[in-house]
């Protein structure tokens, strides 16, 4: 049986259905991730797992308790606010203690357990600062801090990065994906940037108007998107037609993803015949960014911008904007989309 | 299902409680002196005998009452306006070009706090009384004294219009595309300030429509105000005074009606937008 | 900015002088020639430290001082009291009605000196509307209350008291924000410990600043007690006005110490304030 289990959760908010029927679970020590953009009711479902929420129906067990029922201080686990959410009027080290506090532990015992958490965060000597004092990512670290030093059944990290800025939300994302992996934490981490969701989670969780649109390893969903909107939320697919594409061995299915770099691209006049299984589409150049080694076209045909990625040779760099062009997609590369 | 479920509307109630309570503590006085107004007569029973507007007849045909609400008004126009035209530039230059010197003003609205009119009163009536500019008991004197009262009122508000806006943005973009300072002052600073501004102005002026101790002990009876007319009528005839504290009191209400429309005010552009919640 | 010459700018400055002047005129000087004169004996002449002796020692202007401390205080502490729940009560409700209880305490806190010593009158006065009740209902606290004793002075000062404190200490709850009692629970935490650890701690200095303005407000107030009680209340406020425009003889120098003393207070209170206020910030609240 699995660690955590969310079983059939339903809410609604002014007649709006914002959680839609939620199920899924967590093997213990897993860090999954619920992606999905805002509004989507990530939060909802984490702050409903925290006790924090109501929800109208459905159940919620860690381990063999079914804590449903409990509230938030019952429940066992440990939460990471956006906000960082630390007490202002306590310093480094009564913030981290203060959980402990509450269960009635001595200060002599809770001392070198808050002591080893601060090690652990790296913020040794500023035990005694006020979060005021600190820097956004130092006051996140404390946030960790302050919930694992508890041990907590499970870890719920909300939008934890999300208020820092670009270079130190990359290496505290590391950070925290070592420390949970350190301590076999199971963890939720909620975010809207599929970057962060795809380099730290085991699994991820895709959600949109309240609904789970795709669950697997971060593999999973980055090659097999299961429908157009995770295509377009994880990044630059090309989402085709059927009938743009025009092949008849393709899967039965309406909708194909087809990544940038999959596709070949060739001038018009010296582009060579397709193969077999492979569908050609004929357009003009729209633009193009060299990124490195690797060239960026937009291609405009009949309606459709398709965006080809192509590495930088020879052939490829004689490839002017305006130029006409013939693009190959291989059959086995398009990505059967369920509506 | 739900965690917590009961507790919470044990909250609205006694939360709900609170507030009437703390209205009823609150509007008790006002409706005690409007049931008073209203009265014809009362003896000993808990209600009046009968009902009547002949007390607020009797104060509106009343030429000292009439006359007094006339002085109160001059001072309160005069001594606003002359503070906007006084304060408004000065905030303005010292808030845009010279920033470190806004402590000045931060200091200067802080001096009536720290010396009440009963201490500063000391000092004007012993300049005042006699000498070059003897000016007590005129209404001189109340003007001096109350820009004093409501400098602090005007400084806080057009300060906080000024940044809302942010005025210094403004006047360097109106600079840059060429207008002089007195033109950018006047047709893209002063438009945009002008509501606050008003808000404060009304504030003051119900502030001069209820202050007593500075027209007492400067002025007296030489230059009745509303307040003082009021103190002398409580004396003379109950009756007629509260029918005086009720229109005193529905001035405040329709004032403070008044900024809380032009309180919700704001430049277009400058409406904070709605935060979309999860 | 654009770099127009220093000396335009240097200009500007200008329109401070009628300001300074204005403030010279009717605060600033006047206040030096108070002080100047507390320090004047009787006739105006010398340097004498007599008029603060006799402040200080006459048992008259001792109990002055101690009455409006008294008054002053307990107003301000049960005003400070009635304002933390109600306010508290406020922030439970929808932004619109937040909007509408603060512009009526707002609107009451104009409601002070004379229509309110007056309003009280018609209410607790010995004729008053409550107290007939009092005596219908044969509840002897209402029906014998004397509104011109001590305690009906308190009563009214707590009624001014209370709209201040709520404008005051209503937008201290809103730094308190809902993501702390949320992580105090997620940490085990009580209603209660929330509070005792954070809640009450988060507010304290912004509390204390909140007293030390009602004690100021209270103190320098006059106009409220004179209408009620005329000079027969031994008030700091009244004695000092006394001295100045009564109908005895004036005593400039003595009312002068007296007011100084006054003023010293209030400023103590307004810096308690300031440095109340600073802590919070420090704290980043």
């Amino acid at each position: 049986m699995s660690y955590v289990r969310i079983e059939n959760i339903n809410k609604s908010y002014q007649q709006q259905k914002v959680l839609n029927d939620i199920s899924f679970s967590i093997e213990e020590g897993q860090f999954l991730t619920l992606l999905g953009p805002s509004g989507c009711g990530k939060s909802t479902l984490l702050r409903a797992i925290a006790g924090l929420n109501e929800i109208d129906s459905g159940s919620i067990s860690v381990g063999d308790r079914n804590i449903t029922a409990l509230p938030s201080k019952e429940r066992q686990i440990g939460m990471v606010f956006q906000s960082y959410a630390l007490f202002p009027n306590m310093t480094v080290f009564e913030n981290i203690a203060f959980g402990l506090k509450m269960d009635k532990m001595k200060k002599s015992e809770y001392t070198p357990l808050v002591e080893e958490m601060i090690a652990l965060i790296d913020l040794k000597g500023k035990e005694n600062r006020y979060p005021a004092q600190l820097s956004g990512g130092q006051q996140q670290r404390v946030a960790l801090a302050r919930s694992l030093v508890k041990r907590p059944k499970v870890l719920l990290l909300d939008e934890p990065l999300s208020a820092l800025d670009a270079q130190i939300r990359r290496s505290l994302r590391t950070e925290i994906r070592l420390l949970q992996k350190r301590l076999k934490m199971t963890t939720i981490f909620v975010t809207h940037d599929q970057e962060e969701a795809l380099t730290v989670s085991d699994r991820i969780i895709i959600m949109n108007q309240g609904r789970i649109e795709q669950e697997g390893s971060p593999e999973d969903i980055y090659t097999h998107p299961a429908s157009e909107f995770v295509a377009r939320f994880i990044g630059s697919y090309n989402v085709l037609k059927r009938s743009d594409i025009g092949l008849d061995s393709l899967p039965d299915t309406e909708l194909f993803a087809v990544r940038p770099e999959v596709i070949s691209i060739a001038p018009l006049a010296e582009a060579p015949v397709a193969e077999l299984g492979t569908a050609t589409i004929e357009g003009k150049v729209e633009q193009l960014y060299i990124l490195g080694n690797v060239i960026r076209f937009t291609v405009s045909a009949g309606g459709l911008d398709i965006l080809v990625d192509a590495l930088n040779n020879s052939t490829v760099h004689r490839i002017q904007e305006g130029m006409d062009v013939r693009l190959f997609l291989p059959a086995d590369k398009c990505e059967p989309l369920r509506q | 299902m739900k965690p917590k479920t009961s507790g919470k509307s044990d909250g609205r109630k006694w939360h709900g409680t609170v507030l009437g309570v703390l209205l009823v503590y609150l509007f008790l006085p006002v409706a005690g002196t409007l049931l008073f107004s209203l009265a014809r007569q009362w003896q000993d029973g808990i209600l009046p005998d009968g009902y009547t507007l002949q007390w607020y007849g009797s104060i509106f045909t009343d030429g000292r009452f009439l006359a007094a609400v006339g002085r109160t008004l001059l001072v309160g126009v005069i001594t606003v306006i002359v503070t906007l035209a006084l304060m408004v530039p000065v905030i303005f230059v010292l808030n845009v070009y010279f920033p470190k010197w806004e402590r000045l003003l931060q200091i200067s609205v802080l001096l009536p706090f720290a010396f009440p009119p009963v201490v500063s009163a000391i000092g004007l009536i012993k300049m005042y009384s006699s000498g070059p500019v003897a000016i007590t008991g005129t209404v001189w004197i109340l003007i001096g004294v109350y820009f004093i009262m409501i400098q602090p009122f005007i400084y806080q508000s057009v300060r906080n219009s000024l940044s809302t806006i942010n005025a210094k943005d403004l006047v360097e973009a109106a600079e840059m595309l060429g207008a002089s300072r007195m033109a950018a002052f006047r047709r893209v600073i002063l438009p945009n300030i002008l509501p606050g501004t008003l808000v404060a102005s009304l504030l003051s002026f119900s502030m001069i429509f209820g202050e007593f101790v500075m027209s007492r002990m400067l002025v007296g009876g030489q230059f009745e105000t509303v307040q003082m007319y009021l103190y002398n009528q409580m004396n003379t005839s109950g009756q007629a005074a509260s029918a005086v504290v009720v229109t005193y009191f529905a001035l405040i209400l329709v004032l403070s009606g008044l900024v809380l429309k032009l309180g919700a005010w704001k430049p277009k552009g400058y409406r904070s937008a709605q935060v979309e919640e999860e | 900015m654009a770099r127009t010459s220093s000396i335009q700018n240097k200009m500007m400055l200008l329109v401070l002088i009628p300001l300074l002047v204005w403030l010279g005129a009717f605060e600033l000087v006047p206040v030096l020639r108070m002080i100047a004169m507390s320090f004047q004996n009787n006739d105006g002449q010398g340097f004498t430290l007599g008029q603060y002796v006799k402040g200080l020692t006459n048992p008259l202007y001792g109990k002055a001082m101690l009455n409006s401390l008294k008054i002053s205080f307990i107003s301000s502490v049960a005003g400070l009291i009635i304002a933390l729940v109600c306010s508290y009560s406020i922030t439970r409700f929808t932004t619109k009605l937040r909007d509408r209880m603060i512009m009526i305490s707002n609107m009451i806190t104009n409601f002070v000196g004379v229509p309110l010593a007056f309003a009280y009158m018609i209410l607790l006065g010995s004729n008053g509307m409550l107290t007939l009740i009092g005596k219908e209902l044969g509840i002897r606290s209402i029906a014998g209350f004397d509104l011109y004793s001590e305690a009906g002075l308190t009563l009214t000062y707590i009624y001014y008291q209370v709209p201040m404190a709520i404008l005051l200490v209503y937008p201290l709850y809103n730094g308190i924000r809902e993501e702390w009692k949320e992580a105090a629970a997620m940490l085990g935490a009580s209603v209660w410990s929330f509070w005792r650890h954070i809640g009450i701690p988060v507010l304290l200095p912004g509390v204390l600043g909140t007293f030390s303005i009602l004690m100021a407000n209270a103190l320098g107030a006059y106009a409220t007690a004179y209408a009620l009680t005329g000079s027969n209340y031994n008030l700091l406020s009244i004695r000092i006005s006394a001295l100045v425009s009564g109908d005895i003889f004036p005593n400039f120098q003595l009312g002068s110490a007296l007011a100084v003393i006054l003023a010293v207070i209030m400023i103590a209170s307004l810096v308690i304030n300031e440095w109340m206020a600073s802590l919070s910030r420090r704290r980043g609240l």
